[in-house]
């Protein structure tokens, strides 16, 4: 059945508001391993650990319609209105058919092409180098990403967090996480420029 | 940060979310930025096995897509027990969604790296070369990392690693999957063993010259160490150089 239109977040908050409640420990120690357990069982689904990349498309198809069923059947819990916020099937393919197909990522001469790629592509995926979310001092902060942007197959940066700013603990929800994070964007700029890499995506 | 930048917002464990999250994407959406949306399924953890955690990982991922407008998804199935996305369980995971992703969509894909050894070793450039094989050839977008020595330890994280997963993507770039499988099969029993007694390795300070930003020659000679296991087993990419 055709949608009136595709969700947005604003939809998505307004489900959360008004979704069905549940209790957080039963969402997550009896909705969603016993759907996940049932779904497993109603298409078929046996992996072998030795074979990590799967070659059986029955098994990849089966495995996507069981993702999509447990989506649609369970919904996402919000923890903070403690209700689920639920999508029909036809919300939840809408969605993926109209989703990105290509990105810029980055600026300039160091701009990359996001687009998809296929398991027997020999074009590479995008590399994005560096700490990924990994604690760094604010002494070595700069140079470890400079690190990652000076290889030259590196195409973008993930950053690190800084472990202090200013010598503070930079605690969620205070004025420091704030300072800390806009320092962290500045720092890695700053690396990228110094690799002669400026422009390139963060 | 600039549209162009990849703007981050997190999901919860298992197909959970905050109304932070939705916030940063009203924002997001609104800017017309890119957005890319992440989470890490647990393997053990709430979803149970290997094809319960797959099956949630499907879902999570299909997610990012319909509930914060994302650009791209950036994965990380972690293993309960080592906390690391390099455990064989993690690599069948996330190598299983996104297959089963490809096979039905065009949607773009992430993996994020987590090695339970540090910099300056054998083992952590083996871990990662191993995801970077199964995210590569199993159609993967974007290869993220690397947090060595879980991402918990300070400055325990260098471009050299990064090195090695760009390097090891390219080394299977176009590669049959039977070959892939076999290749990573060999490759991950030769680290699986040594979770327990993994090195640490050494901080930034002590694998760069923290002034010239050069390599030290130890982690030079590591990293050919690991180019020459990769080689043994199968991978010419060094060879061609």
């Amino acid at each position: 059945m055709a949608i009136a239109k595709n969700l947005t977040v604003f939809d998505v908050y307004e489900r959360a508001k008004t979704g069905l409640k549940v209790d957080e420990n039963d969402w997550d120690f009896k909705i969603i391993p016993q759907t996940a357990s049932r779904l497993k069982e109603k298409w078929g689904i046996k992996m072998d650990k030795k074979t990590i990349i799967p070659t059986d498309r029955k098994l990849m198809d089966n495995l996507f319609q069981a993702g999509l069923e447990m989506l649609v059947e369970c919904g996402i819990y919000c923890i903070d209105t403690k209700r689920v916020i639920k999508y029909s099937r036809e919300e939840v393919l809408a969605a993926l058919k109209t989703a990105p197909k290509r990105a810029i990522y980055g600026e300039g001469k160091q701009q990359v092409v996001l687009e998809p790629r296929n398991h027997k592509d020999k074009k590479p995926p995008v590399i994005q180098g560096g700490p990924t979310g990994a604690p760094c001092s604010e002494e070595m902060f700069l140079a470890i990403h400079q690190s990652y942007a000076q290889e030259p197959l590196v195409d973008t940066i993930v950053d690190g967090v800084l472990q202090t700013i200013k010598g503070f603990d930079p605690t969620p929800g205070s004025p420091w996480e704030i300072a800390a994070v806009k320092s962290e964007a500045q720092l890695v700029r700053l690396a990228q420029d110094r690799a002669g890499r400026a422009g390139m995506g963060l | 940060m600039r549209q162009s930048d990849s703007h981050e917002v997190s999901q919860l464990n298992e197909l959970k979310i905050d109304v932070g999250a939705l916030i940063f994407t009203a924002h997001y959406f609104l800017a017309g930025d890119m957005v890319m949306c992440e989470q890490m399924p647990i393997y053990g953890g709430y979803a149970g096995g290997l094809e319960e955690t797959t099956i949630v990982d499907v879902a999570t991922t299909i997610n990012a897509f319909v509930m914060t407008h994302a650009t791209w998804h950036l994965d990380g199935p972690v293993h309960v027990r080592w906390g690391i996305t390099t455990a064989r369980e993690a690599l069948a995971v996330a190598g299983h969604c996104a297959m089963a992703i490809e096979a039905n969509t065009n949607l773009m894909l992430g993996n994020q790296y987590y090695t339970i050894a540090g910099p300056c070793t054998v083992m952590c450039l083996l871990e990662t070369a191993a995801q970077a094989m199964t995210d590569t050839a199993s159609g993967r977008e974007v290869l993220s990392g690397v947090a060595a020595s879980k991402g918990v330890a300070t400055n325990y994280t260098t471009g050299m690693e990064a090195r090695m997963m760009a390097e090891a993507a390219r080394a299977v770039a176009g590669m049959e999957t039977e070959k892939v499988n076999a290749i990573l099969d060999k490759l991950v029993a030769l680290y699986e063993k040594d979770y327990k007694t993994a090195p640490k390795g050494k901080p930034f300070e002590e694998c760069y010259d923290t002034l010239t930003l050069t390599p030290s020659q130890e982690y030079l000679e590591v990293y050919d160490k690991a180019v020459e296991i990769l080689t043994g087993l199968g991978l010419d990419y060094w060879r061609k150089m």
